[in-house]
């Protein structure tokens, strides 16, 4: 089709020989040569107009256009390099904050469970009370009973992941794994690349098949990717397993952000927990569920049909079902089992004031674009009389944008490959299988260009529209300039309307950064219930070393007492959990003479603690005593609760010598602890129960020392070392950390908040105080001569600088205005967000308002003392 | 430039008929340009002037509808030309175009003189 069209030439060409022909006739009916030469092309009429119009009939001609725009577009930018290169890195920062976060969200939100391509017919499945950190909702019978008789789903899965420790086959590794339902692979539409999935192990999935398919990395890393690995055994805490399969690369398991690296079938459970309670008996919840929709069923039938199937469930076997029975469910992208329930909220949070960051980006593009198109008047003005279109005149301009958009675009990818990785610098060393990681792959590809071509529209349209304008009247912009020193009253309308627009937004980026900020600050001010300073923490896993429960018992005793003896210690106690490092269990109570509401969740934290762990993280004993070394086997099993717990279920009660079922463990209340916070320090204080370690080892899948010193925490790391490979040399002492670096996981999600929501307020104030300087000097360098008259006529130099500043101090006061109005409209929306500060927070105001008004006061204020060092005489003179 | 203004509006009175025009011309055969300005010249007894900008667009437009085809070859006095000759897509139409045309003239007649007008061809 392309090569078909004829060129111009072609065409001049048969005009031409029109011509000629022409001629001939003429001449053989009787005319000279020369007259009938003349005839012709007189008759012909305007050779030049008709190829004119062939020229523009022919479709190519906007392509044409586009090329040469583009060319003189390059040129323009290269001949005026400071424009360009302000305008393009502006621009990119603006892209890149976008496009980093929504990196992010591509990688987390958009994509819950990676190497599976469709995950929006599948949800994840909750039972009974909502929360951020849900415990695994189903028995391993409702899941079964469930998984047969529903009809809205293609197909029903269960997993339940936890810590393993593999063997036998080279060096020692806990990895995370997941104990999966035979249909696990088949449901999420994985296929191994080796070897095959767990489906065959269905018929026989209580009792269990000791069979594993291993991940991709796990294959590569552990097993050195040995390609015969199919048939092969591995030891799972101590118990051989066959490998049948190799997941494909990148599939890490169904919960977003962990990596899961192993999975085995559902009944080994009775191995790897050491018993078979979980797989028999229905009022146990271990398992999440999973389900992909059958084609045309939405979320809400399918939701019913559970809750209709569970409702059955829980008549025909009541006592297993006391608590809250509803079943609810999530979209993978907010499911509560993994990483993205405490980013689905913040993220898009972020990237909204990343959004408004480019808005800011924009207006500061626009109001650049707006000055140079001022300059460039003469310039349009000389298209437009010699022949130019308004249109071309506008479309010329949104291609120069346009290209600056697309550099700053390729800068912002650039920018984005390397702050991709950003999100997990926020979070500290972490025994948690973490994944979280944005990238850089096509999706934010295409994001980014198209976030910088609407950015170049936005910014472009206005300015173009405007210079285009201007040139309108070209008699009286090719005319001397200095006839116009009133004529920038129509462009300082629209260039402080964009000032103004930009304060504005300023300040509503630096009221949540502010907000942010105070927040952090009042999470870490915070007492959490205990102190975190001076404590060394180290975790260790005995079982895959084969100890017995009573060795262990011998192994832990022994090393409290020597590393007790150590200098510097104070003291050391052990626990299967860290405060504020996500690692706290729950676990099911029932409190003496306390009768549960209907359906109410009697699901509380607990955490295994050693001997004199209050004592050691220093929470303050309310009443009663510590754990000792003597609350062990031999003595009546003990609990302490915290002040919340006896609040909620002893309500003017003495709770010491109280009984407390914990799991199916009756205890006595020996303590009551003051409270703290063992989540999230933005959560509200929950009720804890504390059992001993040396009553429960079994429920501990790790332990963590801890040992509080006088100095330096980690000073003492190589003595603790030392003396637990005195007991065991081969013994892996892992995470070794502080107790306060360690709750840092805690508040990882408000530490990103705030330094994403601060860098974006410190940039915002930048570019508000560059908005502010650019109008207020461009305006004072075109107002010279009528300041010049001014001064001439005796206005003093302190009246001229007042003048300037009062201009720039208007702009700033509108923005104000404007900016305080919609951030009291906004911030609210940030409430979930915020620990201890309110989202109408004055003082945060005040102190944004006042940090924007200095800012903007110096910018004006270079500009200021300029015109007010205007020389009459030489401004007059320089028209 | 005042090209740009509305070429259209100029052409759009006369498409019709000098399409038309130019398809009978040369339905006798191939002819190039000038030949067929002639040509439509001669047998309306020169009431019609041709314009000839418009009919090279007309040319060019039939060409790209794939009505007529087009070939340089050399005129009979030997002069190097560009030869337009009738396509079988071009023959159809000319058919539905003369047929169209004559149902307006008769249509016109009628409002005009109140007798069908081409009952007096």
């Amino acid at each position: 089709m392309f090569r078909r069209r004829r060129g111009p030439d072609d065409f001049a060409e048969e005009i031409k020989s029109h011509c000629e022909l022409e001629a001939d006739e003429l001449q053989s009916e009787g005319l000279s040569e020369e007259e009938a030469r003349r005839r012709a092309n007189v008759e012909f009429g305007n050779a030049q107009t008709a190829q004119e119009r062939f020229y523009l009939r022919s479709r190519i001609v906007w392509f044409d256009n586009l090329l040469r725009d583009i060319k003189f577009a390059i040129r323009q930018l290269i001949r005026n390099p400071s424009f360009a290169s302000v305008a393009i890195v502006t621009l990119a920062l603006g892209i890149a904050a976008n496009s980093t976060i929504f990196s992010w969200i591509n990688s987390t939100l958009l994509d819950p469970i990676p190497a599976i391509a469709h995950t929006s017919d599948m949800i994840t499945i909750m039972r009974g009370e909502r929360s951020e950190h849900p415990t695994p909702p189903f028995s391993y019978l409702d899941f079964a009973d469930l998984r047969d008789s529903t009809r809205t789903f293609t197909g029903l899965l269960a997993y339940h992941d936890d810590f393993m420790a593999i063997t036998g086959s080279g060096k020692p590794e806990r990895i995370y794994g997941a104990l999966v339902s035979s249909n696990y692979f088949e449901v999420l539409g994985v296929r191994p690349i080796l070897g095959r999935s767990l489906e065959s192990t269905a018929p026989n999935e209580r009792l269990g098949t000791a069979e594993a398919v291993i991940g991709y990395g796990l294959w590569q890393n552990h097993f050195g990717g040995d390609p015969s690995i199919i048939g092969k055994i591995v030891h799972i805490n101590l118990h051989p397993y066959t490998i049948v399969g190799v997941a494909p690369e990148g599939f890490q398991g169904c919960k977003s952000g962990l990596r899961s690296d192993l999975w085995i079938p559902v009944g080994m459970d009775s191995q790897v927990w050491g018993s078979d309670r979980r797989i028999k008996n229905r009022d146990t919840p271990w398992l999440n569920v999973l389900g992909k929709l059958k084609p045309g069923v939405d979320h809400r039938r399918a939701e019913n049909e559970l809750n209709i199937l569970m409702q059955r469930l829980v008549e025909r076997f009541p006592d297993a079902h006391k608590g809250p029975n509803t079943i609810s469910s999530d979209p993978l992208w907010r499911s509560p089992f993994g990483v993205n329930v405490y980013l689905y909220g913040t993220l898009p949070i972020l990237f909204a004031l990343a959004l408004v960051l480019l808005l800011l980006t924009c207006a500061n593009l626009a109001n650049l674009l707006l000055v140079r198109s001022v300059a460039r008047r003469r310039e349009f003005a000389i298209r437009l009389s010699i022949g130019a279109s308004r249109w071309r005149l506008v479309l010329q301009l949104m291609v120069e944008n346009t290209l600056i958009a697309v550099a700053g675009a390729g800068l912002a990818l650039l920018v984005t490959k390397w702050t991709a990785h950003g999100l997990s610098a926020f979070l500290p060393l972490t025994t948690l299988p973490l994944t979280l990681n944005g990238r850089v792959d096509r999706t934010v590809l295409v994001a980014a260009i198209t976030i910088s071509l609407l950015a170049a529209a936005v910014s472009g349209v206005l300015p173009a529209l405007r210079a285009s304008r201007l040139a309108l009247a070209p008699a009286s912009a090719l005319k001397d300039e200095a006839l116009n020193t009133s004529g920038g009253i129509h462009k300082s309308r629209l260039a402080g309307a964009l000032v103004v627009g930009q304060i504005a937004l300023s300040l509503l980026l630096l009221v949540c950064a502010g907000l942010f900020v105070r927040s952090l600050q009042n999470a870490q001010d915070f007492y959490p219930g205990f102190d975190p300073r001076h404590v060394f923490l180290a975790s260790f896993d005995l079982e895959p070393t084969g100890y017995s429960r009573a060795q262990g018992l011998e192994f832990d005793k022994q090393m409290l007492l020597r590393l007790k003896s150590l200098p510097g210690v104070q003291s050391v106690t052990l626990g299967d959990f860290s405060p504020l490092s996500y690692t706290i269990h729950t676990d099911f109570i029932q409190p003496e003479g306390y009768v549960p509401r209907k359906n109410e969740s009697m699901e509380v934290d607990r955490g295994v603690a050693g001997p004199e762990y209050l004592r050691t993280v220093r929470t303050a004993l309310l009443a009663g005593r510590d754990f000792t070394d003597r609350d062990n086997d031999s003595a009546p099993p003990v609990s302490i609760i915290n002040k919340a717990l006896a609040d909620r279920y002893w309500q003017g009660q003495d709770p010491i010598g109280k009984r407390l079922q914990v799991g199916r463990q009756w205890t006595t209340v020996v303590g009551v602890a003051a409270n703290g916070k063992y989540r999230r320090l933005v959560y509200n204080t929950a009720p804890l129960v504390l059992i001993p370690m040396m009553q429960s080892y079994h429920r501990a899948d790790q332990v963590i020392v801890y040992i509080r010193v006088a100095g330096d925490p980690m000073a003492i790391a190589s003595a603790v070392e030392r003396t637990v490979h005195g007991l065991n040399t081969d013994l892996p002492l892992f995470n070794e950390t502080t107790l306060a670096a360690n709750m840092r996981l805690g508040n990882s999600f408000e530490r990103i908040a705030a330094a994403f929501a601060g860098s974006f307020g410190l940039l915002a104030l930048i570019l508000a105080a560059i908005g502010v300087y650019g109008v207020v000097a461009y305006a004072t360098r075109q107002r010279t001569h009528e300041i010049g008259i001014r001064m001439a006529l005796g206005a003093g130099k302190r009246d001229i600088f007042r003048q300037v500043l009062g201009r720039g101090l208007h702009f700033t006061g509108l923005g104000l205005i404007l900016g305080l109005m919609i951030s009291f409209a906004l911030t609210r929306y940030l409430r979930g967000m915020l620990y201890g500060v309110g989202t109408a927070d004055w003082l945060t105001f005040a102190i944004v308002a006042i940090l924007l008004c200095v800012a903007t006061l110096i910018a004006c204020f270079v500009p200021a003392r300029r015109a007010a060092s205007i020389d009459p005489m030489q401004a007059l003179r320089t028209e | 430039m005042p090209s740009q203004d509305n070429p259209d509006d100029r052409i759009a009175l006369l498409q019709g008929t000098l399409d038309l025009l130019i398809l009978k011309t040369l339905v006798l055969g191939p002819c190039h340009g000038q030949g067929i300005a002639r040509s439509i010249q001669r047998q309306s007894e020169e009431v019609f002037f041709v314009d000839h900008g418009s009919l090279y667009l007309a040319l060019q437009r039939l060409e790209e509808k794939k009505w007529i085809s087009a070939k340089w070859g050399v005129s009979a006095n030997n002069r190097k030309a560009r030869f337009y000759s009738l396509t079988a897509k071009g023959r159809q139409q000319l058919v539905e175009k003369t047929s169209e045309w004559q149902r307006l003239t008769r249509a016109m007649g009628l409002i005009l003189d109140g007798r069908p007008s081409s009952e007096e061809v």
